[in-house]
């Protein structure tokens, strides 16, 4: 995970928000060389998807982190080129760092759900 | 922890674990206490995973965040009974549930937690959805037998390509039904085309139908393509038929016999190939008698005819009107109001609705302007409608019910009739002079024309 990217995450105070369908919040983390840079924070309406996927396009974030999300919700996401690594939850900080340093998110999995996230699944 | 408090615990495990519905505790933490075999079923998360856990990492309720109930129950210390949301489960599945709350206690009175309680409505929305189906027709909807009645024909009239009458009062939704049927037809890849026959001269319905050549009149600079032409082999829509004038009904005749046109200033006569559907809020058929509208262009235009009624003959549909508004504008403008309450559903199955399902969708919005993404309630409401019509000492004598309802008849039928007084009576299966002696007794003032001097040839 060392090169320039951008990743989001729906926000719930400091949480991942449980539902991606009615989060309202996103933070947008500007990551280089395995460190948060840059951080900013965007409200949103997940009542639109497609609006939001958009948004998400136009500022160049090309995953998102989240809880739980609808299959209507993952394929306007998926289908705007946006990896979603869903049905995570916990502190976002702590999520966040795991992930970018290419640690295994497997402890923040949600119960009754498997880790979707690429490296998980190639393993 | 005492033989007997062992029993009682095995007992309670055992009687929740028989019902139907998921129950689950959180202490004041929020962390999940017990989890009982339906909520397993229903969420598709095994008790030993669910336990311990946050309940919102559990439950995934599009409420958890915002509106969470069981948070409410907690600092109120109120139950809260049968809001309707969602979960999601791991398969991404949205479930629609209906979930109640309420706040746990031990014996001293002191609060442990909360207990939620929540219901699989799959089924119920099936149904439900499956019933809407039902009562649907492309864009309308209606549950009443009037309107069922249409719906059986309306695919047939749709596919037979003929042309069609529709009549109803203003706001009915008669261009919502001339579009259904032109989505319904072969045409629906084609333009649908509508024109307000009422709102224009003669001089400019004419130009806009059939379009104009250059020079053909002051201001026309260049060709112009009529809409008729513009609907090609689709549809177009006439509304307001009932308005035009004696020499424009005789040129839409000949279109309808022909199948021709001519643009304004041009020799060439062009084809039509759209398919024709007219409107009125009048009754065409007491025009005729009256004189007032062509016997011939009646017949052409009415080969099928279909009657709207009105909003107000139609109660039973105004719930699933309402539901429908109320989706549409949340759409439209991204907003979550839950529908109205049952005080302002009341109160609109008490209006008249004039101005029919226009009004009704007016109203619908008013309320989305002023409530906050609740139900909409009666402070919402336009004013006029906020009062529930009393029932006085005087509107119960019988006299006064008769006379209202007398007076009501004779002038909404004269408006019908252009204010022509024979044919009102002759609509009313009375005597001229009855209508003259009843208009007296009741007071009525009438405006000073008699609609006699409208008749063509």
């Amino acid at each position: 995970m060392g090169a320039c990217m951008r990743v989001a995450v729906t926000v719930w105070e400091n949480r991942i928000s449980p539902v991606f369908d009615s989060a309202n919040m996103l933070m947008i983390a500007q990551v280089e060389k395995s460190e948060v840079v840059e951080r900013s924070y965007e409200q949103v309406s997940t009542q639109c998807v497609d609006q939001v996927a958009r948004t998400l396009c136009d500022k160049n974030v090309n995953q998102v982190i989240c809880g739980a999300v609808s299959e209507e919700s993952a394929l306007i996401l998926e289908n705007h080129g946006i990896e979603l690594i869903p049905f995570l939850a916990g502190e976002i900080e702590l999520v966040l760092d795991r992930y970018i340093k290419g640690e295994t998110l497997e402890t923040f999995v949600m119960p009754g759900c498997f880790c979707r996230c690429k490296r998980c699944k190639m393993n | 922890m005492s033989d007997s408090q062992l029993v009682v615990e095995e007992t309670t495990a055992t009687i929740l674990d028989s019902i139907s519905d998921g129950v689950f505790t959180v202490d004041h933490s929020w962390h999940i206490t017990s989890f009982n075999l339906a909520a397993e079923k229903i969420t598709g998360i095994k008790r030993n995973e669910a336990l311990g856990r946050f309940c919102w990492e559990v439950f995934r309720s599009n409420m958890c965040e915002g509106d969470c109930a069981l948070k409410r129950t907690m600092k109120e210390g109120k139950p809260f009974v049968s809001s309707s949301t969602y979960i999601i489960n791991g398969q991404k599945k949205r479930i629609p549930i209906n979930v109640s709350t309420s706040v746990l206690k031990n014996k001293d009175g002191v609060v442990l937690g909360g207990v939620e309680t929540f219901r699989d409505h799959s089924l119920v929305e099936e149904l439900r959805k499956e019933i809407e189906g039902r009562y649907s027709f492309g864009e309308m909807i209606s549950r009443s037998k009037a309107m069922q009645d249409i719906f059986l024909i309306l695919k047939q009239v749709a596919e037979s390509d003929s042309t069609v009458l529709i009549e109803g009062e203003t706001g009915t939704g008669k261009e919502v039904m001339a579009r259904t049927i032109h989505q319904q037809s072969a045409r629906s890849d084609e333009q649908f085309v509508a024109i307000n026959c009422g709102a224009l001269p003669d001089s400019l319905l004419e130009s806009e139908l059939f379009g104009y050549k250059a020079g053909a009149f002051t201001g026309a600079t260049k060709d112009k393509e009529g809409l008729f032409a513009s609907a090609g082999n689709g549809t177009i829509f006439l509304d307001e038929i009932g308005e035009t004038s004696a020499a424009f009904q005789v040129r839409l005749l000949r279109v309808l016999e022909e199948r021709e046109y001519q643009p304004l200033g041009s020799v060439k006569k062009l084809k039509c190939t759209a398919r024709i559907i007219t409107a009125t809020n009048r009754n065409l058929s007491e025009m005729v008698e009256a004189e007032t509208f062509r016997r011939d262009l009646f017949y052409r235009i009415n080969t099928v005819r279909l009657l709207l009624p009105p909003l107000r003959e139609r109660l039973e549909d105004l719930p699933l009107l309402v539901d429908r508004f109320v989706e549409k504008i949340n759409r439209l403008k991204d907003r979550q109001v839950k529908g109205v309450d049952e005080k302002v559903l009341g109160l609109l199955m008490e209006h008249d609705f004039p101005g029919n399902i226009r009004e009704l969708e007016n109203i619908i919005e008013h309320g989305f302007i002023l409530c906050k993404d609740q139900a909409i309630s009666v402070q919402h409401i336009p004013s006029h409608l906020q009062k529930s019509k009393p029932l006085t000492q005087k509107n119960l004598s019988f006299e006064n019910v008769v006379d209202d309802a007398e007076s009501k008849l004779i002038l909404q039928t004269l408006e019908k009739n252009n204010y022509n007084r024979l044919a009102t009576a002759k609509a009313l299966g009375i005597h001229k002079a009855t209508l003259f002696r009843k208009i007296k007794k009741l007071h009525l003032s009438l405006p000073e024309k008699d609609g006699r001097n409208t008749s063509i040839q």
